[in-house]
């Protein structure tokens, strides 16, 4: 008869957890602390904040929907290039028709399709699917060149009819705080209170037990990239309506900032159980802090980039100790 | 016959994997001149001493000599450089490349003529490798993709006897080999012999080991049981010593003679699975029955397992819910009919390791609790709450990792899993594996209450004491096919089932 040897997990493990959860709000709070005193104190600034939050919110709503996508395990390097190309579309069917209306509906109409579409390569497709977002990010933003032709930029200004504006200062940060709670609580809910969250998380963790356990795993993988785009419309939206004027350089950095803003969020990049909807949020404060902070600290532009790569090789790197290690190859 | 020199030696060897026993103090000799055969049930040890002797894997404790020296290997190629060679079952070529790039793959340096490596010359030494084995007839600048699978095996043989090994082993690999291929087999194996080196031979073909053998050594639970010379052969005897432990029934069913509704529940009509290990099978699972489904390893039943449950591609044939009529053709449809799966791979195909106790459970039962988009917390709490009281699943608390569990207790996880969905029909393969004895005793309860329940259960197992004990009706496969039907009695022993098996 086999021997075995049992072990259980002793509650100090438990305990080393909960802290270990807690992780990326100190970290928020030791970026606002460290950036605080190296400004001395001009980070703090009401515009400065002002314009933090406006920025903070776009990474934030496009990182809230990526929580899914990477929760079930797929790795999406296409998000800056789609919401660019979303944006372009979107702004040059708005100048065409003057209506807001068409623009939203464009631009919406685009994400979806591309979530769709990316649902369907992850779902049916044998080629790794980080592959096909590089190639994908790449192709969006070349035809975005193209589209454009001999303009680097296009301005919401030229629509036939007048566009509304709305004030930096009050319209718009209201419209962006309403956005962010909306779909902040939808996500909350449908990761906390739906079977979703939890589908995903296990789609994350073992795709083969989450298959034998019945998930429907085409389901589930088409939905988180349509959530997803969800954000991503929201964020193109903001964003245009924010600079009025869109081109081949708008959300440049925004897939950079949203991988950045989830592993500092507290979010495993490879996805599975330890996937938390927090992450999006505290990430993108995180993130935005630092970009501020760098450069309210006069630092270039090059030099900004390579202190947020060290800060992410460094976390995930730290990050990985505890998780990785443990995890049977997929 | 007279012993040559000792050639390896294993003292003490032990070997453990998580909370299984897979060696426990094994001493074991092999000597030069011999063929020395290794024989025993699936779990016994048999490979696990020969993957330690060659580097694939380290021992727990215990000590290794190879000619008089000591011998710790940390890989196969370490393994081969001090020369043991080893064969598997399992295909061992990578695609992609040729049969003479296979044959010397890492060994690319020794045919460099200036930085490039000649092909001409990798090819001529190919084909010496080739003809040694007796392997005339490929060409070795073919690509190996164009061989079927025996012929890659042979590849691989010519490969590991292109370094002349002092000590060869042989793990099961002739069972997929036709007889041409177990040709050229044995008659390397006793040209080793015949050249003053040894070798091992693993086998389940017990006429096959008689025929080949010098001395035959049986394992039993990681034990040495006894060693068998050639003159001592007796077909019984070795079974004896393969089976010889005693049933134990207090963790088995005690009735006998209970009736077996005649309704079939679920069929399975004529299938061939893609991966070949099933051939136009049939099989019907009767309501409240259990069946128990046994054999040796790569006899198919695995397999079985998984195409019930929609989980293996078929090519032909289907299995059928009798209840509706309908096709099982996923893990899905499964689910919807009422079926659960307890795969014998509990840790990739069954669990989320680094998901907690509830999350597991909870992820074949979201359709149970949710309403409509709402997943209570209060109903996901108490459903998962009465799985642990039900299956006394040992933890902290139910937001554990389940890694973090011993193996009895991520089992009766696994088991939670489906006893929540109240299903109809269990498939279970390998249900008490790496699980002691007292967890054993409660899932055997666990099964035959369910059974009593009018459950109808496939079980699927590699012990045949538990095939016996539990069973109302047990098939044995070989090689993709039924050998033999028993039903439950009193005085049913294994000796009846190892016939069917070997």
């Amino acid at each position: 008869m086999e021997k075995t040897i049992s072990k259980e997990k002793t509650p100090s493990k438990l305990n080393a957890q909960k802290i270990s959860s807690l992780a990326p709000i100190i970290g928020l709070v030791l970026v606002v602390v460290v950036f605080t005193i190296l400004t001395q104190g001009q980070i703090l600034q009401k515009q400065i904040l002002m314009n933090m939050v406006k920025d903070g919110i776009v990474t934030a709503l496009a990182a809230i929907g990526a929580v899914f996508v990477f929760g079930a395990g797929y790795f999406d390097m296409s998000m800056g290039g789609c919401v660019c190309f979303a944006t372009v579309v979107g702004a040059m069917a708005g100048i065409a028709t003057g209506s807001m209306t068409v623009i939203i509906l464009v631009v919406f109409g685009i994400s979806l399709v591309f979530g769709f579409l990316k649902g369907l390569f992850a779902s049916f497709v044998n080629v790794p699917f980080f592959i096909f977002t590089i190639v994908l990010g790449s192709v969006m933003s070349s035809m975005v060149i193209t589209i454009l032709g001999t303009k680097s930029i296009i301005k919401l200004s030229d629509a036939k009819t007048e566009l509304p504006k709305l004030d930096g200062q009050t319209t718009y940060p209201m419209l962006c705080l309403i956005c962010l709670i909306v779909f902040f609580l939808v996500c909350v809910y449908l990761f906390k209170l739906n079977s979703l969250g939890s589908k995903v998380k296990n789609l994350g963790g073992n795709k083969i037990a989450a298959k034998q356990s019945g998930i429907n795993s085409t389901a589930v993988t088409i939905a988180v990239f349509m959530l997803s785009s969800v954000g991503l419309g929201l964020a193109s939206i903001l964003t245009m309506l924010r600079t009025r004027t869109v081109g081949t350089g708008t959300a440049g950095s925004l897939g950079n900032d949203i991988m950045v803003a989830l592993v500092l969020g507290g979010m495993p990049l490879s996805g599975g159980p330890k996937s938390k909807i927090s992450a999006g949020l505290i990430g993108a404060a995180t993130i935005t802090f630092l970009n501020y902070g760098l450069q309210q600290m006069q630092m270039t532009a090059g030099t900004i980039q390579m202190v947020r790569g060290i800060v992410f090789i460094v976390v995930v790197f730290i990050s990985s100790f505890s998780y990785r290690g443990k995890l049977l190859p997929r | 016959m007279a012993k040559g020199e000792l050639i390896f030696e294993a003292k003490n060897l032990v070997k453990h994997f998580g909370p299984t026993v897979a060696l426990n103090g094994v001493d074991f000799k092999v000597y030069r001149g011999q063929i020395t055969g290794l024989i025993g049930e699936n779990g016994s040890g048999k490979s696990t001493i020969t993957s330690i002797a060659a580097g694939m894997q380290p021992a727990t404790s215990g000590e290794m000599f190879f000619k008089g020296k000591p011998h710790n290997p940390s890989t196969m190629i370490e393994g081969a450089e001090l020369g043991i060679g080893m064969i598997v079952q399992e295909q061992g070529t990578v695609s992609g490349i040729t049969v003479a790039q296979n044959i010397f793959l890492g060994e690319e340096e020794r045919f460099k003529s200036g930085p490039f490596v000649s092909k001409r010359k990798m090819n001529k030494e190919a084909k010496k490798a080739l003809d040694r084995i007796g392997f005339e007839n490929v060409d070795p600048s073919v690509y190996i993709d164009r061989l079927n699978m025996q012929d890659r095996k042979l590849v691989e043989i010519a490969k590991t006897m292109y370094n002349n090994p002092e000590m060869l082993v042989v793990d099961e690999t002739t069972t997929a080999l036709s007889q041409q291929g177990r040709d050229i087999i044995y008659d390397i194996m006793k040209r080793m012999r015949d050249d003053n080196k040894a070798v091992v031979f693993i086998s389940h073909d017990l006429e096959e080991l008689m025929e080949v053998c010098d001395t035959l050594t049986v394992l039993r639970d990681g034990n040495i049981i006894t060693t068998f010379d050639k003159d001592e052969y007796e077909e019984n005897a070795i079974k004896a010593a393969m089976i010889g432990r005693e049933m134990d029934g207090e963790y088995y069913r005690s009735d006998y003679g209970t009736p077996v509704s005649k309704e079939v529940v679920l069929k399975a009509d004529n299938i061939t699975t893609g991966s070949g290990m099933l051939m136009n099978f049939s099989m019907e699972l009767h309501k409240g029955e259990i069946l128990g489904v046994g054999g040796l390893s790569h006899c198919g039943m695995h397999e079985l397992g998984r195409a019930l449950f929609g989980e293996e591609k078929l090519l032909e044939g289907k299995v059928i819910d009798m209840a509706t009529g309908d096709e099982i053709t996923s893990a899905r449809c499964a689910l919807k009919h009422g079926y659960g799966y307890v795969s014998k791979n509990r840790d990739t195909e069954a669990l989320v390791l680094t998901e907690s106790i509830a999350d597991n459970i909870l992820a074949a039962g979201y359709d149970k609790i949710e309403k409509g988009i709402y997943l209570s917390p209060k109903k996901t709490k108490e459903y998962v709450n009465k799985q642990k009281e039900a299956l006394s699943i040992k933890c902290a608390s139910v937001k554990q990792e389940v890694q973090a569990l011993s193996g009895g207790n991520k089992q009766k996880v696994v088991f939670g899993k489906w006893v929540g969905r109240d299903c109809d029909i269990l498939i279970l393969d390998c249900p008490t594996r790496g699980v002691d004895i007292g967890v054993k005793a409660a899932m055997y309860q666990l099964i035959n209450d369910m059974r009593k329940r009018g459950k109808s259960i496939v079980m699927i197992s590699e012990e045949l004491p538990e095939l016996i004990g539990m069973s109302d009706r047990l098939l044995i496969l070989k090689d993709g096919q039924q050998t033999g039907e028993l039903e439950r009695r009193p005085d049913l022993d294994g000796n009846d089932v190892i016939d069917m098996m070997i």
